[in-house]
């Protein structure tokens, strides 16, 4: 397996709740052994087409997100892009979970957060 | 009126109460975690009440407002993308729930859908049609309000028109304007087909386990059959159509049993039922059954003032299609493709617009981006004469 570049589109510290409205976006490098890179923070202009051609121009293998339009989700997957949809979570806790191999399109983990603070 | 008293209230059922209601509730604490969701919000965003308990409520009514800093009171006009990945329209009204100290406790967020709503804006906006429908033609226009009072109608109705005058759109189009809208709309092409095998599609057949295989009807319910090329069909299931429009029962390839159908049938030919009679493609009865109701769509040529409107209706679709800045014809390419006779009428032109505008990269299309053979018609047509 090789380093896989993953991008997050934000809101705050967290996974953008919306693909088309996020302001900014995390671009990250994850290696086989779960190592985590962080490579850059990127400024946007909330829309989905430009964030699928950003996706692109970036060569991102994974995108992770929260609500996804049905069209821009098939349009990445057309371009082989993995994307990992319906993600609840800050962008940290989502990055970490991706990098152990465990995270799946979904996954909510506020509420899990929250007990792990308590 | 007497205030109820605090235990009264206590002792309410709210969850079941929010359950009542049709529109969406969020119930939020004040750092706008959701503390609960009622069923309508459960299925209007996919997210259930147990998996959005604690989650902030912006990741799970995903409106255009979730991304602001600061949530405001009030009303706002918005969509929300759920978890299927739709995107629907929706109204959003932010209801602080205090005590007696004016203390805010809780806030509720109300989630009306608007699909319904907008949907219907949609059509009433739609310009000069209904549905894939456009036209602005007197022909168009006493067809598009023909369809309308057609489709409320349960009676069979047949469309005549050559190929690409859009008869199929127009059989979508009535239903989708009849009460049997959310039912399925089922269309079967009579087409060259084994008999055999038709007959199975139609009507469903008995299986040797004893479960009968829907055919269309079936598959249809209360919704539309719709039978382009009707007069393709074989005789004896012209006689098993007639049938069903007679007496509202099917009877599946193999069975005896008839099963009771209530759907709308349309059917659509290139020509009339009378004409398709004399040919002996079609039986009288089933003719005069068929022919309660009647649209004739006329050929492009003989509505010469559609052809512009629809050159710039095609225009704007594919150039948003295919993100072009393409704003209209040359002057020249303009007049070719006035002069243009469409055989293949709304399809053909339809289909030149969209090889025009993929491979032109002007602002204007020249005659050099029309499709070949079409230069190559207009040329043989107008030789000497000089468009």
């Amino acid at each position: 397996m090789r380093t896989k570049r993953v991008l997050i589109p934000l809101f705050k510290d967290e996974v953008a709740p919306r693909f088309d409205l996020a302001a900014e976006a995390l671009l990250a490098e994850v290696s086989p052994e779960g190592g985590i890179a962080v490579q850059d923070s990127l400024l946007l202009q909330p829309s989905a087409d430009g964030l699928c051609d950003l996706v692109l121009r970036k060569d991102v293998d994974v995108v992770i997100c929260g609500g996804i339009e049905e069209k821009y989700y098939h349009y990445l997957r057309w371009k082989r892009v993995e994307v990992l949809d319906n993600v609840a979570a800050r962008a940290q806790a989502a990055l970490e979970r991706y990098a152990k191999g465990s995270l799946k399109a979904g996954d909510i983990l506020f509420a899990m957060e929250e007990a792990h603070a308590r | 009126m007497p205030l109820v008293p605090p235990a009264t209230l206590a002792s309410l059922d709210l969850p079941g109460l929010l359950d009542g209601l049709p529109l969406g509730v969020a119930v939020l604490d004040p750092e706008g975690r959701v503390v609960t969701v009622n069923t309508a919000l459960e299925r209007l965003t996919g997210f259930t009440r147990e998996e959005a308990r604690g989650v902030p409520c912006r990741h799970v009514v995903r409106s255009g407002l979730s991304h602001r800093r600061n949530q405001e009171h009030g009303t706002a006009d918005t969509e929300i993308v759920n978890r299927h990945r739709r995107r629907i329209p929706v109204r959003i009204s932010a209801i602080p729930v205090r005590d007696t100290l004016g203390r805010e406790l809780y806030r509720l967020d109300v989630v009306e859908d608007l699909s319904a709503l907008k949907e219907l804006e949609r059509r009433v906006e739609e310009p000069g049609g209904i549905g894939r429908l456009v036209g602005k033609s007197p022909a168009m226009e006493h067809i598009l309000r023909l369809i309308p009072a057609m489709a409320q109608s349960g009676a069979p109705v047949v469309v005549i028109g050559e190929t690409g005058a859009g008869k199929d759109a127009v059989s979508e189009a009535i239903h989708k304007l009849s009460p049997r809208t959310r039912e399925p709309f089922v269309r079967v092409n009579c087409g060259p087909m084994q008999p055999e095998v038709l007959e199975a599609e139609l009507f469903g057949r008995l299986q040797p386990s004893g479960e009968v295989a829907p055919g269309a009807f079936q598959r249809a319910g209360a919704g539309t059959v719709y039978l382009s090329d009707v007069g393709e069909l074989p005789e004896a299931l012209q006689v098993r159509l007639a049938r069903f429009l007679d007496e509202g029962v099917v009877f599946p390839a193999g069975s005896q049993t008839p099963e009771r159908c209530e759907a709308k049938v349309i059917a659509s030919s290139p020509s009339g039922p009378e004409a398709l009679v004399r040919s002996g493609q079609m039986r009288q009865d089933l003719a005069y059954r068929l022919g309660a109701l009647r649209l004739d769509l006329p050929p492009l040529r003989e509505r010469p003032e559609d052809i512009e409107f629809l050159l710039a209706h095609f225009l704007d679709i594919f150039a948003a299609k295919f993100r072009k800045k393409v704003r209209g014809f040359t002057p020249k390419a303009r007049r070719l493709l006035l002069a243009h006779d469409y055989p293949g009428n709304v399809r053909e032109l339809r289909n030149i617009v969209e090889f025009a505008v993929m491979v032109c990269h002007k602002p204007s299309i020249p005659p050099a981006c029309l499709p070949g053979h079409l230069l190559e018609q207009l040329a043989a047509a107008n030789k000497g004469g000089g468009l």
